[in-house]
C-alpha cells in the first residue's frame, strides 16, 4: 500500500506544473479508472459572494506580519485549527477541519489571475465567464459553454440548476442549454396541475429571443413534473443545521437523491464584502458554511452517493492584507479555493501567498484560476476544457480516485468524536 | 414637459416616425407602445390613441396623461395614506404595497418605469437600510428628478440617507476610507468600468468623506471630511462631492452609460447601433444631460416603432403583473397590492430589494424555470380569481363583450398583443366547455402563461 503525503505549502505553482509531466502513466491512468462513471457524475459549486478574506480562512497565524498587518482582525494563534505548519483554519472551521482529517479536502491556494480586478462585478464576471480580459465579456458562463457541447435534450431538461432565489448566475448560463433555478421545491409546483398546456414543440436550433422563450417556457414545465415527482420537502432534517445554505445545500441533496440527471448544481452564500467591522461576521459566515458543508457531504455518503459528487467553493477575490479603519478589509487580490469530495486528492495546492512580497497591499496571486477549471471540466466532467476556457492551462494534481490513504496532519481541536 | 426639437445632433440617426406602409399606425403599435413605454392598456386607451395617432398618445406618455381616464378618485390620497402607514408600522411588505398601487392605478406609466429604471440603477436594498421611510424618500426622488438633468438626479442621491447608508457613506472618514460609495457611483451610476482606475477610487473616496447620515437625514461633518488635495480623473484639488459630481458629469462615459440605460429600456437587442447610441450622447452632452430628451427622442423616433423591435424584449414581473391588472380594468377594491408584491418577489423582481449594487440583470435572465413557473402560477391564480382580494374571477367574456367582441380569444389576443391569437390560445379544452364564462376565463390563464405574452 503506498503511502503519499500531501504537498506542503512550500511547493509554488511553477513546481507543481513541472511535477506534473512526471507523475507515472500508470498512476495517472489507475486514477482515471477510479473515478466514478463519468455521466454519474456531480458538480455542485459554491460562490462566496463579496469576496472572501482568505487570509482570515485559511490563516498564516505562524507569520509575524500577519498580527503586525491586523491589529484587531488577526486571530490568535492558540484559537485557530492548525491544518500545517505555521498554517490553520479559522475557528468557526469545525466541520471543514473534519472533511480535512477525513482526507476529503483540497485546499488551493493564492488563486487568482492576470491583472487582478477589484470590482464586484468585473470580478465575479471574470471568474463566472473564466475570461480574465476586459470588458464586455460575453454574458455566457464557463459551466454553460461546457454544456451547449452536448445535444440540448429535447425535453427542455436543465443541466445546471442554480439553488437560491436570486437570477441564475452567468456561470451556467449556455447558448442553448437552458439552467433552471430554483429556491425551495415548492417554488417549482404547479398550481391547478391539470390545466392544459400548451403543446411542446421540439424546440428549434435558433438562438433568437421567441426561441429561447419557447424553450424556457417548455422547460419550466418538464422540471416541475419532474420535481413533483420527488417527495415533499416535509419537517425539519436534523442532521442540518438551520442557515440559509445548509437549506440550500440540503435540497441540492434531495435533487440528486431523487435521481435528477442535472450535472452542475450551484448555490452562493452571500455576505462577505466585510468592508466594516469584519470578525464576527466573517467568523460567523465560515462557521456556517463549514458545517453546512459537513451536513452536505455526510447526507450523500448515507445515500452511497459521495463519490458522484464534488463540491468546489470560490469567490470573486480575497481581500487587502492590512485592515482598514474600520476594522474591516477592503477589496483584494487572490484568495484559497475549496474542493471537497472522496475523489479530491487532499491536501495544500501551491504556495501560501507571502504577506511581505506583496503587490501594492494585496496578495500576489500564482495559481490562475482556469487551470482549476480546466481540470474539473476535463477530469471530472468530461469536457474538453481548451475550447472552453480558449486555451489550455497547466494541468493541477487535484483529483484522484485511488484507494491510497493519504497521511494527514490531525487537526488540532477537540471535537464531539464521530 | 417641454417640446424640443431634434435639430441638434441626432436628427439623422433618430428621425421622428411617420406612420407608412412598412410601419403603418395599427393595432399592434398602439400595444407596442403602451407595454414598452409604460404598461399594457385597457381596450378603449388603445382604442382611443389608435384613432388619435402617434402624436397625440406619445404626448400623453410624456405629459404623465396618457392613462387618467382610468385613474381612481383620490389617487394620490390613497397612495399617500399607504405610504404613510408603510412608515409607521415601518413594514417593508406596505411600502411594496405603496409603489404597487402606483403602478397599477397612476396616470403616468412613463413616470413609474423611469422610477424602475432608477430604483434598478442606483440599486438600493432595503434588506440592508431597513428603514422603509427612506426607501420612499429615495423612490419619491425617481419620480422627482426622473426626466430631468442627471446631474439633479445625482446630487440628490448622494445627499440621500439610503443610498448613503446603503453604500457605507458614514463609515467613510478622514483617514479611515471606505470605498464602497467611491467605487459604486464610479462603476455603476456613472462611468462604467474601464474609465478610471484604482487611484481614482481612492482618492474619490477621499473626496466623499463627511458625507453621513444622522438620525435619517443628511448631514456633511466638516471634521471628518478630508480637506486635503485630491487627483481623480486628472484633475487636482481639494475636491469634495460636488467637485466631484461635477467631473463625473463632465466625463463623456457618463453619457454613453446613460445612453446604454435607456436605450435598454425602451429598445429590443441590437436595435441601436453604434452610430445611434453615439448620437444620443453627443446630444445628451449638449443638453446637460438632459433624461427627457434621451427619452422623448427616443419614443418619437422611427427606430423605437421599427419591426424588429416589436416584441424585442422579455416583459419584466412588475410590467406583466401589472399590465394584466391594468388591460383587464380590474378595479382598485378588487385588487391586494401586497398579494401582487409577492407575485413580483416570485417572478424575481422584488421592488426595493434588489438583488445586489448592479440591480436586476433583466432580459432573458428573467426567465429561469422557477421564475417561468411563477408566471404560469400567476397566469392561472388571477383567472381562476385568486390573486383578488376577496376571490373573484375576472369576468373576461363580459369584458370582451363590453367593447364589442363575442370571441375571447381575438379580444385577449388583440388587446395584450396587437395580433390575432396565436393556434395555442384557442385549445380543445376551451371550446368544450359550455360555461362560456368559464373557457374565456381559461383562456386568460393560457394566454397570460404563454410564451408570446412573455414578450414585450
Amino acid at each position: 500500500m503506498q503511502r503519499r503525503t500531501f504537498l506542503t505549502s512550500g511547493l509554488c505553482g511553477s513546481a507543481l506544473v513541472s511535477l506534473a509531466p512526471s507523475v507515472p502513466a500508470f498512476l495517472a491512468t489507475a486514477a482515471r479508472a477510479a473515478l466514478p462513471k463519468q455521466d454519474g457524475r456531480i458538480l455542485v459549486v459554491l460562490e462566496l459572494n463579496g469576496g472572501n478574506d482568505g487570509i482570515n480562512t485559511v490563516v498564516p497565524f505562524g507569520d509575524e506580519a500577519y498580527a503586525r498587518h491586523r491589529p484587531t482582525l488577526h486571530i490568535p494563534a492558540d484559537q485557530v485549527l492548525k491544518i500545517a505548519d505555521g498554517l490553520a483554519l479559522n475557528p468557526a472551521m469545525r466541520g471543514m477541519a473534519r472533511l480535512w482529517e477525513d482526507g476529503a479536502l483540497a485546499i488551493v491556494q493564492g488563486v487568482g489571475y492576470p491583472n487582478p480586478n477589484r470590482s464586484h462585478f468585473e470580478s465575479m464576471s471574470i471568474w463566472h465567464t473564466g475570461n480574465p480580459g476586459p470588458a464586455p465579456r460575453a454574458s455566457i458562463g464557463w459551466i454553460g459553454r461546457g454544456l451547449d457541447g452536448g445535444r440540448p435534450p429535447a425535453d427542455g431538461r436543465a443541466s445546471a440548476m442554480y439553488i437560491g432565489n436570486g437570477s441564475v448566475p452567468v456561470a451556467i448560463r449556455g447558448r442553448r442549454s437552458v439552467a433552471s433555478s430554483l429556491d425551495t421545491i415548492e417554488s417549482f409546483r404547479l398550481m391547478n396541475a391539470a390545466a392544459v398546456r400548451p403543446t411542446p414543440q421540439t424546440p428549434g436550433g435558433g438562438d433568437d429571443l421567441a426561441e429561447f422563450v419557447r424553450r424556457s417556457t417548455l422547460e419550466a414545465y418538464t422540471t416541475a413534473d419532474r420535481l413533483a415527482a420527488l417527495a415533499p420537502d416535509g419537517g425539519k432534517d436534523p442532521s442540518y443545521p438551520e442557515s440559509a445554505l445548509a437549506s440550500r445545500l440540503r435540497v441540492i441533496a434531495r435533487l440528486i437523491r431523487g435521481g435528477l440527471r442535472t450535472r452542475v448544481y450551484y448555490t452562493s452564500q452571500p455576505g462577505y464584502d466585510t468592508h466594516v467591522c469584519q470578525l464576527v461576521t466573517h467568523n460567523a459566515l465560515l462557521g456556517e458554511l463549514s458545517e453546512a458543508l459537513l451536513a452536505f457531504k455526510r447526507d450523500l455518503a448515507s445515500a452511497g452517493l459521495a463519490d458522484r459528487v464534488l463540491v468546489m467553493t470560490f469567490s470573486e477575490f480575497g481581500r487587502r492584507v492590512a485592515e482598514n479603519g474600520g476594522r474591516g478589509t477592503d477589496h483584494g487580490t487572490a484568495g484559497p479555493l475549496f474542493l471537497c469530495g472522496p475523489s479530491v486528492r487532499p491536501g495544500l495546492v501551491g504556495a501560501t501567498p507571502s504577506l511581505l512580497d506583496l503587490d501594492d497591499g494585496d496578495l500576489k496571486w500564482s495559481i490562475d484560476f482556469r487551470r482549476v477549471y480546466a481540470i474539473l471540466l476535463d477530469q471530472w466532467l468530461g469536457i474538453p476544457s481548451s475550447e472552453v476556457l480558449g486555451g489550455v492551462f497547466g494541468p493541477l494534481p487535484l483529483l484522484h480516485g485511488g484507494e491510497e490513504p493519504i497521511e494527514v496532519l490531525k487537526v488540532g481541536f477537540r471535537g464531539p468524536p464521530d | 414637459m417641454r417640446r424640443r426639437t431634434t435639430r441638434r445632433t441626432g436628427e439623422a440617426h433618430w428621425a421622428a416616425y411617420v406612420p407608412n406602409d412598412a410601419a403603418p399606425w395599427d393595432l399592434r403599435r398602439v400595444v407596442h407602445l403602451h407595454r414598452r413605454a409604460g404598461f399594457a392598456a385597457s381596450w378603449d386607451v388603445l382604442q382611443r390613441d389608435l384613432k388619435e395617432g402617434p402624436e397625440p398618445s406619445i404626448e400623453r406618455f410624456l405629459k404623465g396623461d396618457s392613462c387618467s381616464r382610468h385613474v381612481p378618485r383620490r389617487f394620490e390620497a390613497t397612495a399617500a395614506a399607504l405610504a404613510e402607514s408603510a412608515e409607521i408600522e415601518r413594514s417593508p411588505l406596505r411600502l411594496k404595497a405603496w409603489w404597487t398601487y402606483r403602478l397599477a392605478f397612476g396616470p403616468d406609466p412613463l413616470g413609474e418605469r423611469l422610477a424602475l429604471l432608477w430604483h434598478n440603477h442606483f440599486a438600493t436594498s432595503n434588506l440592508k437600510v431597513d428603514d422603509p421611510a427612506l426607501m420612499r424618500r429615495q423612490n419619491d426622488l425617481f419620480r422627482r428628478h426622473g426626466r430631468g438633468p442627471f446631474g439633479t438626479l445625482l446630487a440628490a442621491l448622494l445627499r440621500d440617507p439610503a443610498l448613503l447608508i446603503w453604500l457605507d457613506a458614514p463609515e467613510n472618514r478622514k483617514g479611515r476610507p471606505n470605498e464602497n460609495l467611491a467605487r459604486e457611483l464610479m462603476e455603476l451610476f456613472t462611468l462604467g468600468v474601464g474609465h478610471y482606475t484604482e487611484a481614482d477610487v481612492k482618492a474619490a473616496a477621499r473626496a466623499l468623506t463627511g458625507q453621513t447620515v444622522v438620525e435619517g437625514e443628511y448631514r456633511f461633518t466638516v471634521v471628518d471630511h478630508d480637506a486635503g488635495s485630491k487627483t481623480i480623473l486628472g484633475r487636482s484639488g481639494p475636491l469634495a462631492g460636488d467637485g466631484l459630481i461635477a467631473l463625473l458629469l463632465e466625463h463623456p462615459a457618463t453619457a454613453d452609460r446613460l445612453v446604454w440605460r435607456i436605450c435598454d429600456l425602451f429598445l429590443g437587442e441590437g436595435i441601436a447601433g453604434e452610430a445611434e447610441r453615439s448620437a444620443l450622447a453627443s446630444g445628451l452632452r449638449e443638453r446637460d444631460l438632459d433624461l427627457g430628451w434621451a427619452v422623448e427622442t427616443i419614443l418619437r423616433s422611427a427606430t423605437f416603432f421599427r419591426d424588429e423591435n416589436i416584441r424585442s424584449k422579455v416583459l419584466g414581473p412588475v410590467q406583466l403583473i401589472v399590465g394584466a391588472i391594468r388591460a383587464l380594468e380590474l378595479p382598485p377594491k378588487a385588487v391586494n397590492p401586497q398579494v401582487l408584491a409577492a407575485w413580483m418577489a416570485a417572478m424575481g423582481q422584488d421592488l426595493f430589494c434588489p438583488p445586489n449594487v448592479g440591480g436586476w440583470a433583466g432580459g432573458r435572465f428573467w426567465l429561469s424555470a422557477r421564475e417561468a413557473i411563477a408566471r404560469i402560477n400567476f397566469a392561472r391564480t388571477l383567472a381562476a380569481g385568486d390573486a383578488t382580494a376577496p376571490p373573484s374571477a375576472p369576468d373576461v367574456l363580459a369584458l370582451a363583450e363590453r367593447h364589442g367582441c363575442g370571441d375571447p380569444s381575438l379580444f385577449l389576443s388583440e388587446l395584450l398583443l396587437g395580433a390575432p391569437p396565436p393556434p395555442a390560445w384557442r385549445a380543445r379544452d376551451a371550446m368544450n366547455e359550455p360555461d362560456r364564462a368559464e373557457a374565456a376565463r381559461r383562456t386568460l390563464a393560457r394566454a397570460l402563461a404563454s410564451a408570446e405574452c412573455q414578450l414585450t
